[in-house]
């Protein structure tokens, strides 16, 4: 039998079209014409764009502010990687098993993720305050006033506590994905368990924890990315600083490009940056893919 | 034939009387005209005072709608580049980098009759493009008097008896001597400036320049003088001062949390709208070597009007009509009472000026040294973009502890390289 060969279907191309022009103007040209000008000395205004070959990325590797800001970034990765989803998992248990409230729980954990990343470091900001800020305050009525800090303005705590402001908004989003995989595991096979003389650490290591893997790859690798572009917080509430503490590379980029004039640096920065995520998504998929389990 | 005459007398008495309202029969503009109005609304004194003047314009000029749009003052200069970035820059706007935006041919130069509006104006190849709002805002210690004339402080005459001032402050432990608002950066731009000039500039007027040319570097002797005397006077500041956005200094200062703080005639309103019964006292403070040195005359930014705009005749005629209006001395006068600023016009307005702005007025009158920022020069003393900046988070590095002046100054020096090699007015690199 001839089987009749596809042409060009016009029908589907109209249905893809709007999605498709889309995607390509506002993504697909945009990152092509950063690798252009991440060649150059554009400064971001003037018409006239300077080839500068490989310049930007020279002064990349030689940059102490690019270190830092990589380093930061790395920290605060990590640190709202794994705390995000700890308590994230933490919190999806509870809803999970709680008897009363549960719709309650579940709509409070997740109020956080609703506010916008500036309102919620404008907040925490004020919190923070060393003065006036209701931290402090708290600590001083209760007669813990020795420990009052200053607690943006320390730079050996700033990106900890930016970490924290990104994992109490982030963590109400991922609890809502592991709550969905918990309520995917078979019952019958925790029930088996429990028959089977299985104690409740047991019954969660060796079945719900294979079981839910697939939740852990999409929430590490979610706020794997969200770590290396968090922006918003550290404009509200620091500004990078105290000095350059809290500057991250996705801070950098946005200073240098936009503060300084540099837009061809910071596109390059913005191309390290690229390359940042790819690997380190890479590494990740991989780790976490060969630990999931198919039901 | 009665109704038509009847409709004719009517057209004939609305247009008699649209022809008596507001400016519009002067024809300013061809058709109804609409400009976007942005500056750094940062500032609530700023904010209500321009929205006051262009409601006058409004009214004013039918015709014309200057329409604000908000401008981001904490980071203006950013928000500007980003507006002109999405294409959104707008008509008139407040214009701080300014030779950047000439330079890259976004600004239309002024007319002869606004320039002729000012005392002091700022050229770029013979033309102006920008009218300055005020004098550059002149810095100086603004203090409690009441505090002061109750423990028996007086103000200082010397740089040495400001320094013994503090410690008195401080041993007497009620309060803070210093407020500083640490964590917007160019708040921390003034004391910077101060310790700056008393060291660098008044050593070397073209130390930037010197920069450039590869004679001097941020290694320089003068300039590890002025963090070390930033680090003296900042040893006074309030616990917490990097944390402290310039918007809370006021409160500082009104509820005895600190007895002085270091900044511009604009606090004189924010402090009285604060608490109308605060007394304020005034006082400049003299380099080390005994000199008065201060901020003061015009400056380079301004109110500007884009070259896109200044394209449609009549949006370049409503936006010179704007800047004109906005520098009558009946508007302008809103504009500098708000804000406590010294006029930049020749015809000034009739203020009811505070007694501690006279002060201010007295002492640049006064001063052996009256000049811009040391961001604010132009020509082979201009700045690389957000060199200040940069100079700024490494000085507060300082302050902190976390890098020691050689390594700050070391840092500077490369990031000095690396910004030269974009931006060099002496060999014409990013200007041309």
């Amino acid at each position: 039998m001839k089987t009749k060969k596809k042409g060009f279907d016009k029908v589907t191309f109209m249905f893809v079209a709007p999605a498709f022009i889309f995607f390509t103007l506002f993504l697909i040209v945009p990152t092509v014409s950063s690798v252009y000008y991440s060649f150059t000395s554009w400064d971001g205004i003037s018409p006239n764009i300077k080839w500068v070959g490989l310049a930007n990325y020279k002064e990349i590797f030689t940059s102490a502010r690019f270190g830092n800001a990589l380093k930061n970034t790395l920290i605060l990765t990590f640190f709202i990687s794994i705390f995000e989803n700890l308590i994230a998992l933490g919190l999806a248990l509870l809803v999970d098993n709680v008897r009363v409230g549960k719709k309650f729980f579940r709509s409070a954990f997740y109020i956080p993720v609703l506010i916008s990343g500036i309102v919620s470091g404008f907040i925490w900001k004020i919190m923070y305050n060393y003065n006036f800020g209701s931290i402090n305050s708290i600590l001083t009525s209760i007669g813990l006033g020795e420990y009052r800090q200053d607690w943006l303005g320390n730079t050996k705590l700033t990106l900890i506590m930016i970490g924290v402001v990104l994992v109490w908004k982030g963590a109400g989003y991922y609890m809502i994905i592991y709550l969905a995989s918990l309520q995917s595991v078979s019952p019958e096979l925790l029930e088996a368990a429990q028959i089977d003389g299985a104690s409740p650490w047991q019954r969660f290591k060796s079945i719900t924890l294979p079981l839910i893997s697939g939740a852990f790859t999409i929430n590490f690798t979610l706020s794997l990315i969200n770590g290396l572009k968090v922006f918003d917080q550290i404009n509200v509430m620091t500004d990078g600083g105290p000095g350059f503490t809290s500057e991250t590379l996705v801070y950098l980029l946005y200073k240098v490009g936009f503060n300084e004039g540099r837009q061809g640096f910071g596109t390059a920065v913005g191309m390290m940056l690229l390359f940042l995520i790819i690997i380190l998504n890479t590494i990740q998929q991989k780790f976490l893919r060969s630990r999931e389990v198919q039901m | 034939m009665k109704k038509k005459l009847a409709m004719l007398c009517a057209a004939a008495v609305t247009l008699s009387t649209m022809a008596g309202m507001g400016v519009s029969a002067e024809s300013i503009v061809t058709e109804p005209t609409e400009l976007t109005y942005i500056f750094a609304d940062g500032d609530e004194g700023a904010k209500a005072s321009m929205n006051e003047i262009v409601n006058r314009f409004n009214e004013a000029y039918p015709d014309i709608t200057v329409t604000i749009e908000p401008g981001n003052g904490g980071a203006y200069s950013e928000f500007i580049k980003t507006k002109d970035s999405v294409g959104e820059f707008p008509d008139v706007m407040e214009m701080r980098d300014t030779a950047l935006y000439v330079r890259a041919g976004k600004l239309e130069p002024l007319s002869d009759e606004i320039v002729s509006l000012f005392m002091t104006t700022t050229e770029f190849d013979g033309e102006v493009y920008t009218a300055p709002l005020a004098g550059e805002n002149t810095n100086g210690i603004i203090y409690n008097k009441k505090y002061f004339d109750e423990n028996g402080f007086t103000e200082p005459t010397t740089y040495d008896e400001f320094i013994e001032l503090c410690e008195a402050i401080q041993e007497k432990g009620d309060m803070a001597p210093l407020v500083v608002g640490g964590q917007d950066i160019w708040h921390m731009g003034f004391l910077f400036h101060k310790v700056y000039n008393d060291q660098v500039l008044s050593q070397d007027p073209d130390f930037i320049e010197h920069c450039y040319d590869g004679s001097k570097d941020f290694s320089d002797p003068t300039f590890k003088a002025a963090l070390e005397e930033l680090q003296t006077i900042m040893s006074y500041a309030q616990d917490g001062w990097v944390s402290t956005p310039d918007a809370q200094i006021t409160t500082f200062l009104v509820n005895d949390m600190a007895a002085m703080m270091y900044s511009g005639t604009h606090m004189f309103s924010q402090i009285l709208a604060a608490d109308p019964d605060f007394e304020i006292g005034w006082f400049a403070v003299p380099s080390p070597d005994g000199k008065l040195r201060l901020v003061g005359g015009g400056g380079v930014g301004g109110l500007a009007i884009s070259a896109e705009a200044a394209q449609d005749p009549n949006k370049k005629a409503a936006a010179e009509a704007f800047i004109k209006f906005f520098y009558e001395p009946e508007n302008y006068k809103v504009y500098c009472e708000t804000l406590s600023a010294i006029p930049a016009t020749v015809e000034q307005p009739e203020m009811d000026v505070l007694d501690v702005l006279q002060e201010v007025i007295d002492a640049t009158n006064a001063a052996d040294d009256l000049a811009p920022m040391w961001n604010g020069r132009v020509g082979n003393n201009e700045l690389p973009p957000d060199f200040r900046n940069f100079t700024y988070k490494t000085a507060i590095e300082v302050l902190q502890g976390t890098r020691d002046i050689d390594s700050a100054c070391e840092e500077l020096n490369k990031t000095w390289q690396v910004a030269m090699q974009s931006f060099n007015p002496l060999d014409g690199t990013g200007i041309e």
